[in-house]
C-alpha cells in the first residue's frame, strides 16, 4: 500500500534510485537551509499581496463585528448597521459585565468540553483511523465502511435523542456535550487517509522485529510521525466542540452547564423570536428589556471567538513541527 | 467458523483498536438509523414513548416523499442543489489546495501563520451575521455597494430582489467562509511530505511550479481523492445559512437560491411533520450513498489504493 | 459489498430489538409516584428565559401544593427562542412529562398526532372550578374533533388589528383619525408626513390588513371571508379585494411611503424609536396605554376591524397535558388551582411578597428590583389573567375592560375548526414555499400587483391549490352540520 506514493515521485526522478537521490538531497539540506523551498522574489511578493487581501477580507467582517459591538442601539435602531457608527457607544459591554457570572460559567464549560472533548476524541479517532488504514488488518474495509455509511445516513434529531436522554441517561450532565461529538466520520477518513500516507509499513517492520507490541510503536513511533495530521484533527474537534450550541440545546436544561455559543445562540434566537412576537411583550415590557440588544450579542461574538481564534497557531505550531519530523523520518 | 475465530483472534490488537470507536458509531450512530423508518410512516404519538409511537404509527409507503417530487419546484431546488454543489466542490476544492500550497510556499512564514489565522475567522461567523455583514453591502438605500455605484453614477441596484446576481454571491460567499478551513487539512498534509522528495527534485532542475506538479499534487491526490468522494456523498445537501439567512429569505430570490434544504424547512413550517422531513433527509442519503459508490467504484477501477473503500 | 451491507442490516437490527426491549421495560417500571401516599412530582415545561429564584420560589409554592392536593410541581423554562424545536423533539421523543405550554398551530398539531390528552373528563371533575373560570369561547374555539385538549389562558380572547399612530404628529398635522377605515383613508396624512418629516418613515413595514379568517396564517391563501358568505373557503389572493388593496400598498410603496426593502426587511420597530407615523398591530383593552409607556412617547390607533374572536386568539397561551403524563388527575388539579386560586397564581406569576413584589394598601403591587433580576416570569404563558393583582399604575377597571371586549367579540367564520391537513400534506408544502416567495412582496406593496398576482394565482394552481381548497371546504362543512 505504500508503494503507491512512491510511485508518483518516481515520475520526478526516473533518472536516479530513489535511495540514493533522497541521500543526496538530505546532505544538501544539512548545508545549506532551505533556500531550494524558497519562491520567486516577484512571485512572492504577488501572492502574498493577493492572499493577504483574501485575508483581510476573512478578517474585515469581525472587526466589522467588534464595530457594530460599539455601536450605540439607537442608532443601529436608526440607521441599520454601519461601517462608521452615528453614535458610538460602550453599553453592550457593560451589559455582558452584568451577566458576567453567567459569562464566566459558560465559559469554564466550554473550556473543560473542549479540552476533555478533543483529548477523548484524538484518542478514539486516532485508534480507529490507524487500524483501517494497516493492511494486516484482515476486517479494515468493514469498519472503514462502517464509519463512512454515518456520514451519509443519521438517525436523525428525535431518536438520536432518545438514545442520549433515555438511553444512556445524559441530560443535563456535561457528559451529553461531549460524548455525541467524539466521533466523526469525517475525521476518521482524513486521518486514515494521514497515517496510510506518512506512516509507512516498511518503519513499523523494523520496530516489530524489534519485539515492540503494536500499543508501544503507536504511542512511540505513530504518534510522533503523524503529529502534523493529529494536530489537524485535534484542531478541528477543538473547533467542533468550542462552536457546538445545538448538542446544548437539545441536551441542557440548566443554564449552569450551558456552553458559551449556546448562550450567544440563546440570544441571537430570542432576539428573533422577539421580533416575530411583538405582542408578546406588549402585555409585558420588562420580559424583553432584559434581553440583551443586536450590539451585546456582537460583542458575545467578540468574546466567545476571540480566544479561539488567537489559539490557532498554538496548532500550528505542530504543523511546523511536521517539517522537521520529515527530514529525521529516514 | 474455526477460521473465523481464528481470523478474529489474530486481528485482535486492530479489533482491540476499533473497539471504543466502533461501540460510539452503534450507539450515536446505527442505533438511532431505526427512526428512519419514520420516513414510511405517519406519526402518531403513543404515550409509552418513541419506540410504541414508531412501532404503532401507520405505514403508509412513499407517501411521504411525494412533495420532493410533486411540483415545478422540485426541479428547480434538485436543479439549483446539484449545480451549487457541483461549484462548490470544484472551486472549493481548487482554492483549498491553491491556498494550502501557496501559504506553505511564501517566504516569509510569519506572514504565512498570519494568513492562516486571518483566514480561519470567517469560519466562526455564524450565517446569521455574516447575512448582517452582505447585508451592509448590499442594501438597496444604505449599503455599500450603492454608494459605491452611485459615485459613478450608476443607478441603485436593489439586489435583493435581483437574481441573476445570487449565484455569484453565494459561491464566493461558500469560499470565503470555507477555505481557510478547508485548507488547514491539505497544508497539514503538505508539511507531513518528506522533504527529500523536494531535495531530489531541485538537484533533477525541477522548477518551482515542476516540485509542485510534480511532488506536491501527487503527495496531496489521495486527500484529494478521498474528500471529494464524500463532497459528492453530500451533493444532496446544502448549508442552510447560506441559502436561508444570506438572502434574507427574500422570495424574489427563490428561483435561484431555493434548495432541498431550504424547500423542505419552509414547506414543513405549517406542518411540522416528522414523517415529511425524514423522508426529505433520507432522499438525500440515499442519492448521496449512490453517488459515493459509483464514484468509489470508478476510483476503484483506475487506481485501486485511492478508492475509499 | 452485499455481504457487508447485510452485515450492518443485521446489526442494526438487532441492537433495535434489544433497546425496544428495554424501553418497554422500562415504561412499566417507572409508573410510580403519586401513590403510597408520597406527593406526586408534577414536570411542567414552559416557555421564557429560566429564572434564577425559580427553585425559591417554588419551594413556596410546593409547601402550599403540599397540603392543598399533595403534590410538588417542578417548573422547568425553556428559552423563547430554544422553545419552538426543543418542545417539539420533547414530544416526538415521548419524553415522560406533566404538563407543558403550548399555541397555536403547535397545539392543534400535536393533539391531532395524540401527544396530549384529552381533557373533557377531568375538567367536568378535578377541573370544575376551572371550566367555570374559563370565558367558554376560549374552551369552545380549542376544542379539536369534538374534544379540548388544554386548558386555555384565561385572558383576550378576542384580536383586534389596529393601525396605531403617532399621536405626536397626528397633533402637529391636525389630522381627524375618525375618517380612517381603511388602508386607501391613510394616503393623505402618508403624504403629508412624506413631504414634511426627513427623518420619520411614514409607514412602519407592515403586511396589508385584508379582512379574512385564515386557516392556516395570513401567508396561505385559505381563507374565509369575515363580511359576506362565511361557509366558504376562497383563494383570498384570487379575489379583487386583494388586487386592490395590493395596488394601493403598491402605489405606497413607489411613493416612497415604507422602506425599499419592505419585503425582505426584518426589522421590529421598536416602540421606544420614534422614527415611523402608521404601523399596524393587534389590540387589547388599554393598548394604546401599554404602547405609550413602553414608547415614552404618546401614540393613538384605530381599529382596522371589529374584535373578533379567531381560533388563533383562543389558542394564544394554553396549557396542555402531556399524553405521558404519568397521573392527568393531579396535574389538572394543580392547574384547577393555578387558575383559580389567587394567592398560588400571583405567586407563581410575581414571585414571593416582600422579595419580588411589594404589596400596597389599596391592594395593588409594585415589582421590586428581585422581580425583574431574578424571577421575570411570562404572565400570558402561565394562566387565568383575572385573579392577578393589580400594579399599581394599572388602569383599576383593566379586567372589567378585557371582559367587556371578550363579550362585544364576534366569532370568526371558522372559530372551532381546526383543518386536518393530512390528506393534502404535499400540496401545503409545496404551496407554503410558493407563498413565501409571493406573499411577502406582494403585502408590501414592493411589487405590482397586476404582474405578479396572476403569476401567484398560477403557481397555486399548479401546486394543487384546488384540491386544498374541496378538501377544507369538505372537512368545514363536516365540522359545520356536527355544530347544530
Amino acid at each position: 500500500m505504500p508503494n503507491d506514493l512512491n510511485q508518483t515521485q518516481v515520475s520526478v526522478v526516473a533518472s536516479q534510485p530513489l535511495d540514493q537521490l533522497k541521500r543526496g538531497g538530505a546532505k544538501i539540506k544539512r548545508k545549506k537551509t532551505r533556500d531550494y523551498h524558497e519562491l520567486h522574489p516577484v512571485v512572492n511578493t504577488i501572492f502574498s499581496v493577493l492572499l493577504g487581501i483574501f485575508t483581510i477580507m476573512c478578517v474585515f467582517p469581525f472587526i466589522y463585528v467588534i464595530i457594530i459591538s460599539l455601536t450605540s442601539e439607537e442608532s443601529i435602531v436608526r440607521n441599520g448597521f454601519q461601517i462608521i457608527p452615528a453614535e458610538w457607544s460602550t453599553d453592550a459591554y457593560r451589559y455582558l459585565w452584568n451577566v458576567k457570572d453567567q459569562l464566566l460559567g459558560s465559559y469554564g464549560v466550554t473550556i473543560l468540553i473542549t479540552v476533555v472533548g478533543t483529548v477523548i476524541s484524538v484518542l478514539m479517532i486516532s485508534f480507529y483511523a490507524y487500524a483501517i488504514s494497516r493492511p494486516q488488518f484482515k476486517y479494515r474495509r468493514f469498519f472503514t465502511f462502517l464509519a463512512f455509511f454515518t456520514m451519509l445516513f443519521s438517525g436523525g434529531l428525535v431518536p438520536t435523542y432518545i438514545v442520549v436522554t433515555q438511553f444512556l441517561g445524559l441530560k443535563n450532565t456535561i457528559w451529553a456535550l461531549i460524548l455525541p461529538l467524539v466521533m466523526n466520520a469525517f475525521y476518521i477518513i482524513i486521518m486514515r487517509t494521514f497515517f496510510m500516507k506518512s506512516v509507512s509499513e516498511s518503519i513499523l517492520e523494523s520496530a516489530r522485529i524489534d519485539g515492540a507490541s503494536e500499543w508501544r510503536i503507536f504511542f512511540q513511533i505513530v504518534f510522533p510521525l503523524s503529529l502534523p495530521g493529529i494536530a489537524t484533527i485535534a484542531l478541528f474537534s477543538t473547533l467542533g466542540y468550542w462552536n457546538d450550541w445545538f448538542t446544548a440545546l437539545l441536551y441542557i436544561d440548566d443554564p449552569k452547564l450551558v456552553p458559551l455559543q449556546a448562550l450567544l445562540m440563546k440570544i441571537e434566537a430570542n432576539l428573533e423570536f422577539m421580533k416575530q412576537n411583538v405582542d408578546v411583550g406588549l402585555m409585558q415590557q420588562s420580559l424583553f428589556d432584559t434581553l440583551p440588544q443586536d450590539s451585546a450579542k456582537m460583542a458575545m461574538v467578540v468574546i466567545a471567538t476571540l480566544p479561539i481564534a488567537v489559539s490557532y497557531p498554538f496548532f500550528q505550531k505542530y504543523f511546523i513541527s511536521g517539517l522537521t519530523i520529515g527530514g529525521v523520518k529516514e | 467458523m474455526k477460521k473465523i475465530v481464528s481470523d478474529i483472534y489474530k486481528n485482535r490488537i486492530w479489533l482491540l483498536m476499533v473497539l471504543p470507536g466502533t461501540i460510539w458509531l452503534l450507539l450515536f450512530s446505527y442505533l438511532p438509523m431505526f427512526g428512519q423508518v419514520l420516513a414510511f410512516k405517519k406519526f402518531r404519538i403513543d404515550p409509552d414513548g418513541f419506540f410504541a409511537s414508531v412501532m404503532h404509527s401507520e405505514w403508509v409507503g412513499w407517501e411521504n416523499f411525494k412533495y420532493l417530487f410533486s411540483t415545478n419546484d422540485a426541479l428547480v431546488i434538485t436543479r439549483n442543489t446539484i449545480l451549487y454543489n457541483l461549484v462548490f466542490i470544484v472551486l472549493g476544492l481548487v482554492a483549498a489546495v491553491a491556498t494550502a500550497i501557496l501559504l506553505s510556499e511564501l517566504v516569509n512564514k510569519r506572514l504565512s501563520k498570519v494568513y492562516q489565522t486571518g483566514m480561519l475567522f470567517p469560519h466562526f461567523i455564524s450565517w446569521v451575521i455574516g447575512s448582517y455583514f452582505v447585508f451592509t453591502f448590499l442594501s438597496s438605500d444604505r449599503g455599500l455597494l450603492n454608494n459605491v455605484l452611485g459615485w459613478f453614477h450608476i443607478d441603485a441596484v436593489s439586489w435583493y430582489s435581483e437574481p441573476q446576481y445570487w449565484p455569484y454571491i453565494i459561491i464566493f460567499m461558500s469560499i470565503w467562509k470555507g477555505v481557510g478551513y478547508g485548507s488547514i487539512v491539505y497544508l497539514a498534509s503538505i508539511v507531513g511530505i518528506d522533504r527529500t522528495y523536494y531535495e531530489a527534485a531541485m538537484i533533477d532542475g525541477a522548477s518551482k511550479w515542476k516540485q509542485i506538479k510534480h511532488v506536491t499534487l501527487p503527495m496531496l491526490k489521495p486527500l484529494m481523492i478521498i474528500l471529494t468522494i464524500m463532497n459528492i456523498g453530500r451533493i444532496f445537501n446544502s448549508d442552510f445559512g447560506l441559502f436561508y439567512q444570506v438572502p434574507r429569505d427574500s422570495g424574489a430570490l427563490y428561483p435561484v437560491t431555493n434548495v432541498i434544504d431550504t424547500f423542505v424547512y419552509r414547506g414543513l413550517m405549517t406542518l411540522g411533520d416528522i414523517g415529511m422531513s425524514t423522508a426529505a433527509g433520507l432522499y438525500q442519503s440515499a442519492v448521496g450513498f449512490i453517488l459515493v459508490m459509483i464514484t468509489n467504484y470508478i476510483v476503484r477501477k483506475v487506481d485501486n489504493e485511492s478508492a475509499l473503500f | 459489498m452485499k455481504k457487508k451491507l447485510v452485515l450492518l442490516l443485521a446489526l442494526v437490527l438487532s441492537i433495535g430489538t434489544i433497546l425496544a426491549a428495554c424501553s418497554s421495560k422500562d415504561s412499566s417500571t417507572s409508573d410510580k409516584g403519586g401513590k403510597d401516599g408520597q406527593p406526586y412530582e408534577i414536570k411542567w415545561y414552559t416557555i421564557g428565559t429560566p429564572q434564577k429564584d425559580t427553585d425559591k420560589v417554588f419551594a413556596e409554592v410546593n409547601k402550599y401544593l403540599k397540603e392543598k392536593i399533595n403534590a410538588t410541581v417542578k417548573m422547568q423554562q425553556i428559552d423563547w427562542g430554544d422553545w419552538a424545536q426543543k418542545s417539539q423533539v420533547m414530544i416526538n421523543a415521548g419524553e415522560p412529562f406533566d404538563i407543558i405550554f403550548t399555541n397555536g398551530t403547535d397545539y392543534v398539531q400535536n393533539a391531532q398526532k395524540g401527544a396530549f390528552v384529552a381533557i373533557d373528563d377531568l375538567l367536568n371533575k378535578e377541573g370544575k372550578d376551572l371550566k367555570n373560570a374559563v370565558n367558554p369561547a376560549l374552551l369552545e374555539g380549542n376544542r379539536i374533533n369534538g374534544k379540548i385538549y388544554g386548558v386555555p389562558t384565561n385572558k383576550e380572547a378576542a384580536r383586534q388589528t389596529v393601525y396605531t399612530f403617532n399621536k405626536r404628529l397626528v397633533d402637529k398635522y391636525k389630522f381627524d383619525l375618525t375618517k380612517v377605515k381603511t388602508l386607501e383613508d391613510l394616503e393623505p396624512m402618508l403624504k403629508t408626513i412624506k413631504e414634511n418629516e426627513s427623518g420619520i418613515t411614514p409607514m412602519a413595514t407592515f403586511k396589508a390588513y385584508l379582512p379574512y379568517d385564515y386557516t392556516f396564517n395570513n401567508e396561505m391563501p385559505f381563507a374565509f371571508p369575515i363580511e359576506g358568505d362565511r361557509d366558504h373557503v376562497v383563494n383570498q389572493f384570487d379575489t379583487d379585494l386583494a388586487m386592490s388593496t395590493f395596488k394601493t400598498m403598491h402605489s405606497y410603496y413607489k411613493a416612497g411611503y415604507l422602506k425599499e426593502d419592505a419585503a425582505t426587511s426584518k426589522d421590529s420597530w421598536p416602540m421606544d424609536v420614534e422614527n415611523w407615523f402608521v404601523r399596524m398591530g393587534d389590540s387589547q383593552p388599554y393598548a394604546d396605554l401599554l404602547w405609550s409607556r413602553s414608547a415614552k412617547y404618546d401614540v393613538v390607533s384605530v381599529p382596522a376591524e371589529e374584535p373578533t374572536t379567531f381560533n388563533d386568539s383562543v389558542s394564544g397561551s394554553i396549557q396542555a397535558i402531556s399524553a405521558t403524563s404519568k397521573n392527568p388527575k393531579k396535574a389538572m388539579e394543580f392547574l384547577n388551582l393555578l387558575n383559580t386560586d389567587s394567592y398560588l397564581r400571583n405567586l407563581v406569576d410575581k414571585g414571593i411578597e416582600g422579595v419580588h413584589y411589594k404589596k400596597n394598601d389599596d391592594g395593588t403591587i409594585e415589582d421590586l428590583p428581585a422581580r425583574i433580576d431574578k424571577y421575570n416570569i411570562p404572565t400570558y404563558s402561565i394562566g387565568n389573567f383575572f385573579v392577578l393583582d393589580l400594579y399599581k399604575d394599572d388602569p383599576k377597571d383593566k379586567w372589567d375592560k378585557f371582559k367587556e371586549f371578550n363579550e362585544a367579540a364576534k366569532p370568526a367564520p371558522t372559530l372551532g375548526f381546526h383543518f386536518d391537513s393530512d390528506p393534502v400534506r404535499s400540496e401545503i408544502a409545496s404551496i407554503t414555499n410558493i407563498s413565501k416567495e409571493f406573499y411577502p412582496a406582494l403585502a408590501t406593496g414592493s411589487v405590482d400587483p397586476e404582474k405578479y398576482l396572476p403569476k401567484y394565482n398560477k403557481k397555486l394552481k399548479e401546486a394543487g391549490l384546488d384540491k386544498v381548497l374541496n378538501e377544507i371546504q369538505k372537512q368545514f362543512d363536516d365540522w359545520k352540520g356536527k355544530q347544530k
